[in-house]
């Protein structure tokens, strides 16, 4: 299904290539499992961040240490690391940011015992109380971080990393203006695959990767035949072949939301140091968790997905509710409820048998779709 | 064994039932008494430092406390079924979805309802899963809502914690300051809500707090003698004190008769029953079967360790407010895996010989450590655990014969 060079891109994420070369040449490789982890002050460091996604159709190992309920993405990290796939990671660092991550990074300490870990303790406000404990609890993520890998913090090494994902978010919103064309030159599982590849190499890697063939994406045919542009509202996600149906059944995804793709490169930090990047960090609306003082983290959010909507001419929201996610889990009701556009809630059970989708997906399009 | 053998049994329980009788109607009566006065009502949730209720007169209400009363009553099961028919996930807690189904179908709850809030106290010193609530409560009535951050603790961040008393050998500064400042930044919150606090009354709920947070332990510590001298039917109970009124008179003078007891009971060397194992619990009490734990007694399986209660534990310092309210975070189940050592030790203590662990579906927090905490006690202790799937309102997924009939078959493969 995927053209070239988004296969490419695929392949860098599935195959890990990449990641074991780094290691192979002295760089430590530090899993993420949460978007909201500051991966500059790893970069910096000398560390590759690499967000953890494990890839798979069952998860035996990790039904055998956790409920089975729970969400897809928490079951994949684990029996990544389970069963031995993850053999390439020296360490992890989680985020407070909610109970699955909380516990999905205990497991992980517990059973596959990784060399470094750490927990980056989020701020639920985004006031200046909190502002000023995030910027000292970064410094501190910093200083063990610094001390695993045997190098010292420096705030130029820092500002160079965080121009590196500037620029990455740089490269992210001109491939959105490929997306969100009248005719889009991106698939929705093409777009995955080249948000799954940036979070298996080095963000310099890849953006000179994207770099090089912008012209080229820039000059694909785009697609003029589907009928209904979506928003695609979610967490974890990135699950190649429910893309490839909502394609098919004639819907164009023309923005999102999830952690695996606009949640986790929108905003770019103002600044080039360690307050910027707290602040760039609380300040995500994406974030499900964090929210202004007087206001609720479900409002920013649904703030954001309206933004999106406007900014992209999405026609419909389609929303991807793992059945073991508690955040699509207590805020799904409040998208529905809020959304003045058409609303899909496809629950997910994992392992994903995708065509029981197709009729309901085909009904929607027909429902709402035009052409 | 079937249940005619095991209702032949003894089953001599501590006689805490008056007590708690006497407890909530005394609590009750504050509740009407304040709301008479038109004083504001605030939703807490478990760990919260309920001592500002009672510093500050608020009518207080506990959504995890009015689904566990739901679930008894047998509304829960109703209330579940709304909230998942109005799109929330059946694999968010139980407390989650019976609240949101009474917020939204109160003619299906159990009477009397919670009081409407005039405001909400969110605290993540537990899960995350409390934030969620608070999130969707404030919206559905439109009230303010204050959060306090609790660190998740680490190793790097907590050294050594006693796993009655919560005291620490070392706890991070960092995590501490903010933590008591957002404690401070509440007490901001509930002037704004409730009037300005009276700086005696504080001194003097939190003496009365630290004198029943000394007798908890000591109750707590007292069911580990041998044999184990009091039901899980009537210590289960414990949490909705620790949890939810400690700070007042009421809960003083309850724990006050309940140590009593307890303590005549230890030294004449009386069980709750005729003991044969001595298990180990843990996970959220399924609030609609608790006679499984009477029936376990009455077979001789008693539980002198209830983690789940003595999580709701903790020592206070009277002379240390703010640290004390920190210290409430500071349960293996906030924390990663490696506080299970403070569990080995209660469990080596307590000298245990089963577990009986219980998986609340949807509640990660107990789901995801029970695994963990099997595997530690096997390979640490040579204990084996039976884990049986129990959400805690939701009677459908554990039918009591079922659970009676894995429990009989564990313990006959212990003996
Ligand atoms: S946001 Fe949802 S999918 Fe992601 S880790 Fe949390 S529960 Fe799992
Ligand atoms: S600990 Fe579990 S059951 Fe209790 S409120 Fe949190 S998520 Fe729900």
């Amino acid at each position: 299904m995927l053209r070239e060079p988004f296969r490419e891109f695929y392949n860098i994420f599935s195959r890990k290539e990449r990641l074991r070369e780094y290691r192979k040449n002295g760089r430590k490789i530090i899993g993420t499992i949460c978007n909201n982890v500051p991966e500059e002050i790893i970069h910096s460091l000398g560390g590759v961040p690499v967000r953890l996604i494990g890839e798979y159709e069952n998860t035996p190992l990790a039904n055998s240490k956790a409920p089975s309920w729970m969400c897809s993405y928490a079951r994949g990290v684990l029996e990544g690391g389970l069963s031995g796939d993850f053999d390439f990671v020296d360490g992890i660092v989680g985020a407070t940011t909610d109970d699955t991550k909380l516990h999905l990074f205990s497991a992980y300490r517990f059973y596959v015992k990784p060399s470094f870990s750490y927990m980056v303790q989020f701020p639920y406000v985004n006031d200046e109380l909190s502002f000023e404990f995030f910027t000292k609890e970064l410094r501190r993520f910093a200083e063990k971080l610094s001390s695993f890998l045997s190098t010292n913090f420096i705030d130029e090494r820092l500002e160079k990393s965080i121009d590196v994902y500037n620029e990455f978010r740089e490269l992210c919103e001109k491939l959105e203006e490929l997306r969100r064309d009248d005719a889009p030159k991106i698939t929705a599982s093409e777009w995955m695959s080249l948000m799954l590849a940036s979070n298996a190499m080095l963000k310099e890697d890849f953006n000179s990767m994207v770099s090089a063939r912008l012209d080229e994406l820039k000059e694909m045919d785009g697609m003029k035949d589907y009928r209904l542009r979506i928003h695609l509202s979610g967490t974890d996600f990135y699950h190649l072949g429910l893309l490839n149906l909502l394609g098919e059944c004639g819907a164009v995804v023309v923005s999102d939301d999830l952690c695996t793709s606009a949640g986790y490169y929108s905003g770019f930090v103002e600044g080039t140091d360690i307050e910027s990047l707290a602040k760039r960090y609380m300040g995500c609306t994406a974030c499900v968790m964090t929210a202004h003082p007087g206001k609720l983290s479900v409002e920013e959010r649904l703030n954001f997905i309206w933004q999106r909507i406007d900014e992209s001419g999405a026609e419909a929201i389609v929303i991807l509710k793992d059945r073991g996610c508690e955040v699509c889990g207590h805020q799904c009701p409040w998208i529905v409820m809020e959304s003045e556009l058409p609303v899909l809630v496809l629950d997910l059970d994992f392992p994903l048998s995708v065509e029981q989708y197709r009729t309901r997906i085909e009904a929607f399009i027909e429902a709402h779709g035009g052409g | 064994m079937n249940d005619i053998q095991a209702s032949e049994q003894v089953w001599n329980p501590l006689g805490y039932k008056e007590l708690y009788r006497d407890l909530f109607k005394r609590h009750l009566t504050r509740q009407e008494h304040l709301l008479s006065k038109k004083r504001p009502v605030g939703w807490f949730f478990s760990f919260h430092p309920s001592e500002l209720i009672y510093v500050f007169d608020v009518v207080s209400a506990f959504p995890e406390q009015y689904s566990a009363y739901c679930a008894a009553r047998g509304s829960s099961v109703d209330l579940i079924d709304t909230s998942i028919a109005k799109g929330y996930s059946h694999f968010l807690c139980d407390y989650f979805k019976t609240t949101v189904g009474s917020i939204v179908e109160p003619e299906k709850a159990t009477k009397p309802l919670m009081p409407k809030p005039d405001f909400i106290v969110d605290s993540r010193a537990l899960c995350v899963g409390h934030h969620e609530m608070a999130e969707v409560f404030a919206k559905y009535y439109g009230v303010p809502r204050y959060t306090v951050n609790y660190p998740y603790w680490t190793p790097d961040s907590l050294k050594n914690v006693d796993e009655l008393t919560k005291e620490a050998e070392w706890a991070e500064e960092l995590y501490v300051e903010y933590t008591t400042k957002r404690l401070h930044g509440l007490i901001e919150f509930m002037e704004s809500v409730a009037g300005e606090m009276d700086e005696d009354k504080f001194k003097e709920v939190f003496k009365k707090s630290e004198k029943t947070s000394r007798l908890l332990v000591e109750i707590l510590n007292m069911m580990m003698a041998k044999p184990t001298p009091g039901s899980q039917r009537e210590i289960g109970d414990l949490v909705f004190i620790a949890f939810f009124v400690l700070g007042s008179d009421y809960a003083y003078e309850f724990c006050h008769r309940a140590y009593q007891l307890i303590k005549d009971r230890v030294k004449r060397g009386e069980g709750v029953s005729d003991e044969k194992h001595r298990l180990l619990t843990f996970g959220i009490m399924p609030w609609h079967s608790l006679s499984l734990y009477e029936y376990c007694e009455k077979l001789g399986a008693t539980f002198p360790v209830n983690l789940y209660v003595n999580a709701s534990v903790h020592l206070v310092d009277s002379s240390k407010p703010f640290e004390s309210m920190v210290r409430r975070s500071m349960h293996f189940t906030n924390a990663t895996y490696d506080m299970l050592d403070s569990v080995v030790r209660a469990a080596k203590k307590a000298d245990i010989d089963a577990a009986l662990l219980l998986e609340n579906t949807g509640c990660r927090i107990t789901s995801m450590i029970i695994r963990p905490l099997a595997d530690t006690l096997r390979e640490e202790l040579g204990v084996q655990s039976l884990i049986l799937e129990a959400p805690q309102c939701d009677a459908r997924a554990m039918p009591l014969e079922r659970a009676k009939t894995q429990i009989e078959a564990f313990l006959e493969s212990l003996s």
